[in-house]
């Protein structure tokens, strides 16, 4: 057998950066660059650089009925009987925009038939927002950085480097210092006037399932009073395009919200398209006592995770890699797969043909795709009222001797893979404080237990301790915790 | 017969694959012999994607070769790696057979399996930034192309419709477009390192675009030229003297060029501001590996010296994983470009790397990836 050659897009955030995953005879992927994507030409992060171990077999998903294999028809018969039974009020869909265009429209048709929506995970509360090309990066002569770039967004850093080449200032709103910021200001909302921006501003920020939705909210008022351009970045490979289906004009809420709507059990019964809360949310032990309340989890998915292994049903579809299906990046771009996969779209039309819905094909949700996106593109120059004030956005009180443990929003959930952000960032004052030595660790302690981490110094503000990754200790993005030398 | 040395003028035999190989096919049909006649198992070749993407694969199916005919100055690609424990042919450029050859010296690569066809080159380009140079410097539809060459320092673009435009590649360059940096100051346009040397600089008279120079060089390239005549896959006949002449006539112009251009961008640092240039140079990195994963002289794996002295939790103010890589390299770096080519923050890897190689190299007398002879300095290790 020859080696087959895949074009995609990598699933590590929603640039889009395009790449080939080449499967040789014995199913070993490895991945090659495809310079010819006028998104990132070729170049990719660390997490795109690890796709082959992302991908790797023993991450795909499989068919399961209460835990056992089944094959797909079992398991989709099973969901049907499920989805049948369940009482109609109590169902919620969640995809997160994992997926192709094509298998989320075709996940919001199942929606409708269940007289429900698809919820992304993200309130939908005013961030109905016009996009800006990439390309636009380059040419802004102010740009004020809510995200850490070389972090969060690590294929904008060459854009905001061009930027400054054509003479553009960059401010980093923040707590650390980047190389590439001309300077760094830890400002409170209320004081974000002095930021000085105009029409030839843009702003970057991002919008995630654990975003301050008061915060994006007000810098979208800030963007609308200063005539600055914003550009949300969003962490799923196709945050955008779950914004395609129809309903958009209905309510959404937050993944925190709807975990809390599982707890108090309006909630009965959840289908999850390749979106994993338990990854998502901050504090995964909670999450997965939330999930725990369900009568029903469906999850239909291309990768085995946490939320597979207590599934009532999982309906498995192809790796993302080899799915027919297009895509919406971060600017709007329409991007396509070259693979041939239609196995979650069908298993979808398989699902809402069994509940009384009708039956549908790939060709017919492409189509509503395209349709969707020459709609969208005549909508776009509408800018979303939004007034709103910056009261409801808060910051922390912390008490004396203690610190602030604040979770810089990774998009690249590293899932098993090896993670070398294996460490906390303190500044230089903490680390005298505490006397800290080079290579040794800081104990961090928390109501929820205590939790030995390696440290690294950076140039932060007093009382603040920065991780990349989500810690157990921690019980959101932002923690009260006290610390001591190890 | 064919002996080492031997400078000859062929095309292919077949009509079809004339007319199709940029130079007379030759290329293509010594490759697709190779394989028929069972002198390799394998033949490296690039898969068309598009007029400006090209990717390589591996194949034993000669169709595969006879559709991979066309040159393409705007694929930079990494072949050495497809040469590993293979019984293969191969084309490539200069850069990828001293790749190839850098692979052989850390026995990776068995070199007496690995038949090299090189082909000269005076540059290639990226895909996105042609595209965006034949709007808007030729404005020509970039859909429109249908091939493009290197002649007398212009670069030039055929349409489908048959119309031509060349720029020279001067102007081009000076408005920002043209070829990748490594390339124009690349000092080997001629692949000597390879089993052939082709190419179409020297062809002349009636056989101008329709037939390859090429130049014996080694036992291995005799046999893939006596097996391809023995096929009836090509035919050939002596370079004459002039074309001889004209051929390094071309060469030296584009040494010449390669050679103006190394004066510009290697300008002496300072004494007292190196370390500075190297740390602002790397402060950028986000530490993706991409450089290290696609170098051609790199063997050492995922656990490596470069790898092992470096962790995102150190507060080195220089990356000692880009310091490893630097004295790694340099006796061994070639100068390819892969480095620059995949680097998300656009670090100039490359530039930076043969400004650390050129003086250690130039001092032992040693050119990396042209001969087996070992790294002066920086011993390898078998495996």
């Amino acid at each position: 057998m020859k080696e087959t050659i895949y074009q995609t897009i990598c699933p590590g955030c929603g640039i889009g950066c395009g790449l080939y995953i080449r499967k040789n005879a014995d199913g070993k992927l490895s991945i090659d660059h495809m310079k010819s994507s006028p998104v990132n030409l070729g170049k990719l992060c660390r997490f795109g650089m690890k796709l082959p171990h992302y991908y790797a077999k023993e991450n795909n998903a499989v068919n399961l009925v209460n835990g056992s294999s089944a094959v797909a028809e079992t398991a989709i018969k099973a969901a049907v009987e499920i989805l049948k039974e369940a009482d109609s009020s109590s169902i919620a869909l969640l995809s997160v925009g994992n997926t192709t265009n094509e298998e989320q429209m075709a996940f919001t048709k199942l929606a409708a038939t269940l007289e429900t929506i698809v919820q992304t995970g993200v309130s939908s509360e005013c961030l109905n927002v016009p996009m800006a090309s990439l390309v636009e990066i380059e040419n802004a002569k102010r740009i004020v950085l809510f995200i850490d770039p070389y972090v969060q967004y690590p294929l904008i850093v060459r854009r905001l480097l061009a930027a400054k080449k054509n003479g553009a200032s960059i401010v980093a709103v923040g707590t650390q210092p980047l190389n590439l910021a001309d300077e760094t200001l830890d400002l409170k909302p209320e004081n974000h006037d002095e930021l000085k921006l105009d029409s030839e501003s843009l702003i970057i920020a991002d919008i995630h399932p654990n975003s301050d939705i008061m915060l994006a909210k007000s810098l979208l008022a800030l963007a609308q009073k200063t005539y600055a351009k914003i550009q949300f970045m969003r962490p799923f490979m196709n945050s955008f395009g779950t914004g395609l289906s129809g309903d958009q004009e209905s309510k959404k809420v937050g993944l925190a919200e709807l975990l809390e709507d599982i707890e108090l059990g309006n909630i009965r019964t959840l289908v999850v398209l390749d979106s994993d809360p338990i990854e998502l949310m901050p504090d995964n032990e909670a999450a997965v006592e939330s999930l725990k309340k369900l009568n029903n989890l469906i999850v239909i998915s291309s990768r085995s995770s946490p939320i597979t292994e207590f599934a009532n049903v999982v309906i498995a579809s192809e790796p993302v890699y080899s799915k027919a299906g297009t895509f919406l990046n971060t600017e709007g771009k329409l991007l396509e797969n070259s693979g041939a996969g239609k196995a979650g779209v069908d298993a979808l039309s398989l699902l809402n043909a069994g509940i009384g819905g009708k039956a549908f094909t790939y060709d017919e949700m492409n189509y509503l795709v395209l349709k969707a996106i020459e709609a969208q593109k005549e909508k776009r120059s509408v800018v979303t009222e939004c007034s709103v004030s910056v009261d409801g956005v808060s910051s922390p009180e912390i008490p004396e001797g203690m610190y602030e443990l604040k979770y810089l929003y990774n998009p690249f959930m590293w899932f098993d893979q090896q993670d070398d952000n294996d460490f906390v960032l303190l500044n230089r004052n903490t680390v005298r404080k505490l006397g800290l030595k080079k290579g040794g660790c800081v104990n961090l302690k928390s109501n929820r237990g205590e939790l030995k981490m390696r440290f690294r110094v950076e140039a932060l503000p007093n009382g603040l301790v920065l991780t990349a990754k989500k810690l157990p200790v921690a019980r959101g993005t932002s923690t009260i915790v006290s610390m001591e030398g190890c | 017969m064919i002996e080492v040395g031997d400078k000859v003028i062929g095309y292919s035999t077949d009509p079809g694959v004339r007319n199709k190989g940029a130079s007379g096919g030759l290329v293509t049909a010594i490759l697709a012999a190779a394989l028929e006649k069972g002198l390799v198992e394998e033949v490296v070749v690039l898969k068309h994607i598009n007029e400006y993407e090209a990717i390589p694969i591996i194949t034993s199916d000669v169709e595969d070769v006879l559709a991979s005919a066309g040159s393409m100055h705007t694929v930079p690609v990494n072949l050495a790696k497809y040469a590993v424990g293979k019984n293969v042919a191969m084309p490539g450029k200069p850069c990828d057979i001293r790749g190839v050859i850098e692979q052989a010296k850390r026995n990776e690569v068995n070199i007496d399996n690995t038949y090299l066809i090189g082909l000269n080159c005076g540059g290639t380009m990226y895909p996105v930034q042609t595209q965006e140079m034949l709007i808007n410097m030729y404005d020509i539809d970039p859909e429109d192309v249908k091939g493009e060459n290197i002649e007398k320092g212009n670069l030039i673009f055929r349409t489908k419709s048959g119309e031509e435009k060349g720029i020279s590649i001067d102007e081009l360059e000076e408005a920002g477009y043209g070829r990748r940096v490594s390339c124009r100051y690349c000092d080997v346009k001629i692949p000597v390192n390879a089993d052939l040397a082709c190419g179409n600089w020297g062809v002349i008279g009636e056989l101008s675009g329709n037939a390859t120079f090429c130049e014996v060089m080694n036992e291995k390239g005799v046999r893939l030229l006596e097996n391809a005549i023995d096929a009836g896959y090509i035919e050939i006949e002596p370079a004459s003297e002039k074309a001889i002449a004209i051929r390094e006539k071309v060469n030296n112009v584009m040494l010449s060029m390669g050679e103006k251009w190394s004066e510009k961008i290697f300008t002496e640092i300072p004494d007292g501001e190196r370390t500075q240039y190297y740390m602002e140079q790397f402060a950028d990195c986000i530490n993706c590996g991409a450089c290290k994963e696609v170098c051609p002289v790199c063997t050492c794996g995922e656990d490596s010296k470069c790898t092992m002295y470096h962790n995102l939790e150190d507060n080195y103010r220089m990356s000692m994983f880009h310091m490893v890589r630097l004295m790694h390299l340099s006796d061994s770096c070639i100068g390819c470009g892969q480095c620059t080519d995949v680097c998300p923050v656009d670090i100039p890897l490359t530039t930076i790397f043969r400004r650390f190689a050129d003086k250690s190299q130039k001092k032992y007398n040693y050119k990396a990836g042209m001969t087996l002879e070992r790294p002066p300095f920086l011993e390898v290790m078998p495996r």
